[in-house]
């Protein structure tokens, strides 16, 4: 885990789609701060809740289990 | 039905319900504490001030009327003013819009900007600044438009606020706390507020004896007399008086920051017009009055007139116009004026501003005088002895400069700096540029509102922001203030008792804080009631920075004052007066001389119009101040100061004669009889009493329960530890992002408080825990103020904490260069790159963090990498590098919210984030805890509950303290908390902890040892225990019972330091400060005694030498230098790096530089430097150990043409003393036989 993490294999290279058209990631959601709405936002997408345009979104909860060291 | 108000008085019982439901339903018509409201209330009135839309003049408006018109000329500018163009430019309004949307925001359905976003987004919340202007052009027709000058950070609740006069509900939706109090700006989201300071009175003639006044010049003396005199838009203007040894009188001001001095006579002559004689029978009185035998003031007098003959000035014109020519260009003021004009000009600006500052009438003019006149006695007399000498350290003599008014003061600044420098000089350039162009050209008309303006530095928001933001005052006048930096403070959202306690804060100026002496610290009489003499901290800033007390109140608005005249004119006064006071004083109202009276009918005048003001309806407000100061010898000088002006503080009494409220101020407030308790009140003396003895104490002092039983130290202490406390700091923690907050999970009500307590709704950010402490000396863990923890107890959450830490991530550089339109970076990671499994795993897909996630030191918080557009304008990632952001802590800590920021505009990509990390603080070994008496404590232990000692009842203490914090504390206050908390837990009771309402016929040992006993209790606290090691009963009773316990801010982990080795001073090899970077703890001097009195050598050199900058080094034993010494470089062995010999270059001979060289008579090795230049010698070198910095001192002292030699070996050791003789001989024994 040392470094910058530069372990990133060259043959990415072809790989390469534009960083802000969002074809590589999925989309995802994030909580609007104000009408609670869930936004689906794309990479690079302006931020902004689609419905009543509040420029505070909050990234929701992992669905992951999150284990902890209960001591 | 109609719903019925919500109540807002409160006891001191729990009112659990009640409370319950405020907190389910907030109120949707009044907040139910208002007094919190009340205490934070000075500083948004004064902001209200500013901009008011009540219909009266706001503060604003004075200040446009004030700056006026402003005139430019084009053409040449050495030439004449005849025969060019003028241009006259003055402000008509100035507005400020609430905070809102860009326009360019086209997706934002609700327009407004609510605080609680800026806190989110890290932004400031202000709102646009407009001004609307006209200019006539050769006084034609009148053309207006409108300038943006920016956005101006708006104060929270203000008038300016969408959340001004919201219910408690509205405030709940609006992300608020239900009590939000408002009363600070949020800049760059962290919450700001404007410290209050204080001043000297206002418009009151000061008399002041200051040993520096002599550095003025030859003949000047200590004594003086200063006015601060304050215009209607609150800024200020100091005139004094100077006494010259010879009897005369100087005026001296400054103006931008430069002092001036002109002699009075000149400016008595300037404002009306008059002769020596007035001024002299107005000055000594008339003719036949006893002042006329005071020679002491007419031989001065007739000096000070005398001496004046050498200006030859006799009339008003030709002094107006004199002090004109002399003053043209100070004041900057267009060449159109006359010399009379300019005179006339500065007078108005100058002199006595209080009186009449825009458009100053002849009757403003006459006020000036007469006042001036008033000066000049009051200096006389301070001379003569005849008057004492005000204290500008009391507040009796003081007044609050609000922020708000500071506030506004700065901004009339800049707007007419805008004017008066900035659109001068844009029009400069524009006419320098456009030669063929002038005020009448048509090109003009159409350039100068935009093109012209858009030159100057319009965005005056900007400066606002940068003083919010670091509280530094950049004005080119000074403002009349003693300071230009620390105006502003953070309001820490610590816990709330801190956080309330900014807004009653008052610092008497950082300009006091270097004074060596102490007199400006003291806890004067005077403070009585309206500062609190305990809420002061200990240390550099005790004594200068207070708190008022909770009833005192701030005047933001000026009383109607305007039938006091009339009201005089009717009780007598006369318009004549003589120098001496046993036959007139002075009857003053807001620093205008309104007319003279008898010693005797002063009294009666004052007595009456107090009656009138409280009796209410006859015109005199009951806010009025009405300073009576008695006749006396030599004391204060005599008159009646009554003030209906701002920014005073004002306090509640009961009138006796009346029963009614009235408000005293400073001022008056040692010349009245006030009592404090009822039973005090000397009848025939005593006009008034206090409604309650605690008013005297301010919000935090007041929390502090049975107060009065400890020592007073000890409650300042409190009053320290209250605002350090992990506590609450509210209810809307999720949508707070300050950089630092502090919470505890098992927040209670303390069972002993005061009704205060529920009045200032403290129960809803609670602070503390109840804890049963016993008071025994148990296992010497609770040695030195250490206190022992139950296990069990510390297993049941108590005193569990938390710490919520904010980090803000930008992706854009400095938020300062705010037209970066071009986005160069990008949250994620790097497209189409590899990513090591074990770092993908820690990021989300969108390369955030996953929100519950646990991270450790160095763990990865987000990715992100660089972009650029490409041909289509797509931002693309072009070098496949994913960069990360770390968590540099070495604490545990969870990713609690993530809050993904958009702009304003709402069309950009993801350029900041902010991640709030949660790190779980329960207590250990090493925390500071308190309880309310200053009795603070150290967690020495968790011990197990099985081994605590049990009573009777099989109660286990939860904290054991050691008897010895009582004895030298004397902090009975403690014993009676725990005796009431004991009584009160055991009744189910909330007990009242008010100060003052026990006595010695009437003692709270025997009311609560009363309760204890009808409980089945020991009266006095004190019950048997039992050893939970042997199960033995303790040879004594032991004092348990319950007490309110603080858990401090102050823990362990936030302060170990441990290093062996780590950074270090280059320069010198020692290690470097600081925890937070490795460095370590400096043993100082005081710490190596006391290793060398111990005889620890062996340790000392590990601390001072082996952990520090130990250093190899080599010496050469013959000359004894660090210096000369060199590694020698073998042409052979080539680059690779070798110790090899070292040798001493200045005990070498060089070869080359040999005389008649035989290389075949050389004994020795011949050896290389780094050029190739052969040596021979120098071979006596050794290695040695010493410190890095004697070596750097070696080389400072070699640069300084010192050179050091060491005596390595003990041979070269020179002998200082003198040889002793040798011990002689032992004899041969002999032996015996």
């Amino acid at each position: 885990m040392s470094g910058q993490g530069e372990s990133y294999g060259q043959s990415g290279r072809e790989y390469e789609n534009s960083g802000g058209g969002g074809g590589s990631g999925a989309v995802m959601h994030y909580m609007c701060g104000d009408c609670a709405v869930r936004v689906p936002l794309e990479k690079g997408a302006p931020i902004r809740c689609q419905k009543c345009g509040a420029r505070v979104l909050y990234k929701e909860r992992t669905k992951r289990m999150v284990q902890f060291e209960a001591r | 039905m109609v719903r019925e108000r919500t109540k807002t008085t409160w006891d001191h019982s729990y009112n659990t319900l009640r409370r319950e439901k405020l907190f389910r339903h907030p109120p949707t018509d009044q907040s139910a504490y208002p007094a919190l409201q009340e205490a934070v209330n000075p500083h948004i009135e004064a902001f209200n001030a500013l901009f008011r839309n009540d219909g009266k003049p706001s503060l604003l408006d004075h200040a446009l009327a004030e700056i006026g018109t402003k005139t430019f000329l084009d053409g040449d500018e050495r030439a004449a003013p005849t025969g060019k163009n003028k241009l006259t430019v003055r402000y008509k309004s100035v507005t400020l819009s609430k905070s809102q949307v860009p326009p360019s925001n086209k997706f934002a359905k609700r327009r407004e900007i609510f605080p609680a976003e800026c806190r989110e987004r890290h932004v400031s919340y202000r709102g646009k600044l407009t001004a609307v202007l006209e200019y006539r052009i050769n006084d034609g027709d009148a053309h207006e438009f409108v300038r943006e000058l920016g956005q101006v950070p708006i104060m929270v609740k203000s008038n300016k606020c969408h959340l001004e006069n919201n219910s408690p509900a509205l405030l709940v939706e609006r992300k608020e706390e239900s009590e939000e109090l408002g009363g600070y700006f949020i800049v760059n989201g962290i919450e700001k507020l404007i410290r209050l300071l204080l001043m000297n009175k206002r418009n009151f003639p000061l008399a002041i004896t200051r040993p520096s006044f002599t550095n003025r010049g030859p003949t000047y003396t200590p004594h003086g007399i200063i006015v601060r005199s304050v215009r209607p838009d609150e800024t200020s203007q100091t005139n004094v008086l100077h006494y010259l040894n010879d009897g005369n009188v100087t005026f001296r001001f400054s103006w931008r920051k430069n002092e001036y001095l002109i002699p009075v006579m000149m400016i008595l002559k300037a404002l009306v017009d008059t002769n020596d004689r007035e001024i002299f029978e107005r000055l000594v009185g008339p003719p036949k009055s006893k002042g006329v035998e005071n020679t002491f003031l007419t031989d001065r007098v007739e000096l000070l007139l005398r001496t004046y003959k050498a200006y030859s000035l006799y009339t008003k014109n030709q002094t107006r116009a004199y002090l004109g020519q002399k003053f043209r260009v100070v004041l900057g003021v267009p060449d159109t004026m006359s010399d009379y004009e300019v005179g006339t000009e500065f007078l108005r600006k100058v002199v006595l501003v209080h009186l009449g500052c825009n458009n100053v009438t002849e009757e403003q003019d006459m006020d000036k005088f007469t006042m001036l006149l008033f000066m000049c006695r009051k200096l006389y007399a301070l001379v003569a002895g005849d008057c004492a000498v005000d204290n500008p350290d009391a507040v009796q003599n003081q007044e609050v400069l609000l922020g708000g008014f500071l506030y506004g003061q700065i901004l009339k600044e800049r707007l007419e700096d805008l004017l008066s420098t900035g659109l001068r000089a844009a029009l400069r350039d524009y006419l320098r540029r456009n030669p063929t162009v002038s005020f009448t050209s048509p090109s003009f008309a159409k350039d100068f509102p935009i093109a012209i303006f858009r030159k100057t530095n319009e965005n005056i928001g900007n400066a606002l922001e940068y003083f919010l933001s670091t509280g530094n005052l950049q004005s080119p006048s000074g403002l009349d203030l003693q300071q230009i930096s620390g105006f502003t403070v953070v309001a820490e959202k610590l816990n709330f008792l801190r956080f309330i306690s900014h807004f009653r804060m008052v610092h008497r100026g950082s300009f006091f804080a270097q004074l060596k002496t102490t007199t400006v610290r003291k806890l004067l009489p005077e403070s009585w009631g309206f500062l609190c003499p305990v809420h002061t901290p200990d240390g550099s800033p005790c004594g200068l920075l207070n708190h008022f007390a909770h009833k005192c109140k701030i005047t933001t608005e000026a009383v109607d004052a305007s039938a006091v005249p009339g009201v005089l004119a009717e009780l007598g006064i006369n318009s004549y007066s003589s120098a001496d006071t046993n036959e007139s004083v002075v009857v003053m109202l807001d620093g205008k001389v309104l007319g003279w009276c008898s010693p005797q009918n002063s009294k009666a005048i004052a007595d009456t119009l107090r009656q009138l003001k409280v009796e209410g309806g006859h015109g005199v407000p009951l806010l009025l101040e009405i300073g009576y100061v008695p006749l006396s010898s030599g004391g204060s000088y005599p008159g009646i100061y009554m003030t209906s002006s701002t920014s005073r503080m004002v306090r509640p009494v009961k009138h006796l004669a009346l029963g009614k409220e009235d408000y005293v101020g400073p001022y008056e407030q040692p010349y009245m009889s006030i009592a404090v308790v009822d039973h005090e009140v000397v009848p025939g003396d005593s006009t008034h009493v206090e409604f309650d003895p605690t008013n005297i104490l301010s919000i935090l002092a007041n929390m502090t329960p049975f107060s009065d039983f400890n020592q007073s130290p000890r409650n300042m202490y409190q009053c320290q530890m209250g605002k350090q406390t992990m506590g609450t700091p509210g209810t809307a923690i999720r949508y707070r992002t300050d950089n630092k907050m502090y919470r505890i999970q098992t927040g209670q009500t303390p069972v002993v408080r005061a009704p205060l307590h529920n009045t200032y709704g403290f129960d809803n950010f609670p602070n503390g825990f109840n804890a049963v402490v016993a008071v025994i000396s148990y296992t010497g863990y609770d040695m030195d103020d250490a206190m022992i923890i139950n296990k069990s107890a510390h297993e049941r959450g108590f005193g569990h904490g938390t710490i919520y830490k904010t980090k803000k991530i930008s992706l854009k550089d400095d938020s300062r260069t705010r037209t970066t339109k071009t986005i160069s970076k990008m949250f994620g990671f790097a497209p189409g790159t590899a990513i090591r499994a074990s770092d993908r795993e820690m990021l989300d897909e969108d390369g955030l963090p996953y929100v519950g996630r646990l991270v450790r030191e160095g763990d990865i918080l987000c990715a992100w990498h660089t972009v650029g557009s490409d041909y289509t304008g797509k931002l693309v990632n072009r070098d496949g590098v994913t960069h990360w952001e770390r968590y540099k802590e070495s604490e545990d800590a969870f990713i609690e919210e993530v809050r993904v920021i958009g702009s304003d505009t709402g069309n950009e990509p993801l350029q900041t984030l902010s991640i709030k990390l949660r790190v779980p603080r329960s207590p250990v070994i090493g925390d500071k805890f308190s309880s309310r008496h200053g009795q603070k404590g150290v967690c020495s232990q968790k011990w197990p509950a099985v081994d605590m000692p049990f009573s009777e009842t099989g109660i286990q203490p939860d904290v054991i303290i050691n008897p010895h914090a009582f004895p030298s504390r004397m902090t009975i206050g403690m014993f009676v908390e725990s005796l009431a908390g004991k009584a009160g837990a055991l009744h189910g009771l909330a007990q009242d902890s008010t100060p003052f309402k026990f006595s010695e016929d009437n003692m709270a040992a025997d009311y609560f040892g009363h309760q204890l006993m009808k409980a089945g209790y020991n009266y006095h606290g004190n019950e048997p225990m039992y050893s939970g090691i042997t199960g033995e009963e303790f040879m004594c009773d032991i004092y348990i019972g319950v007490v309110y316990y603080q858990r401090l801010r102050h823990m362990v982990n936030d302060k170990y330091q441990v290093r062996t080795t780590g950074p270090v001073v280059p320069t010198t090899g020692q290690p470097i400060k600081g925890r937070k970077k490795g460095g370590g703890i400096r043993v100082g001097e005081m710490e190596r005694d006391a290793l060398l009195a111990h005889g620890t050598a062996f340790l000392l050199q590990d601390r001072l030498l082996n952990c520090s900058d130990y250093s190899k080094s080599w010496i050469c034993r013959d000359c004894g230098s660090f210096l000369a010494v060199q590694p020698t470089v073998s042409p052979f062995i080539g680059k690779r790096k070798q110790v090899g010999t070292v040798r001493c270059r200045n005990c070498a001979q060089r070869l080359d530089q040999m005389e008649d060289l035989d290389l075949m008579k050389l004994d020795g090795e011949i050896w290389e430097d780094g050029q190739g230049v052969q040596w021979m010698g120098g071979e006596n070198t050794t290695m040695i150990v010493v410190p890095g910095a004697l070596k750097y001192l070696d080389v400072e002292l070699a640069a300084m043409g010192v050179k050091l030699k060491y005596k390595v070996d003990n041979n070269d050791h020179i002998r200082r003393s003198a040889l002793r003789p040798t011990p002689p001989k032992l004899l041969p024994s002999v032996a015996v036989a």
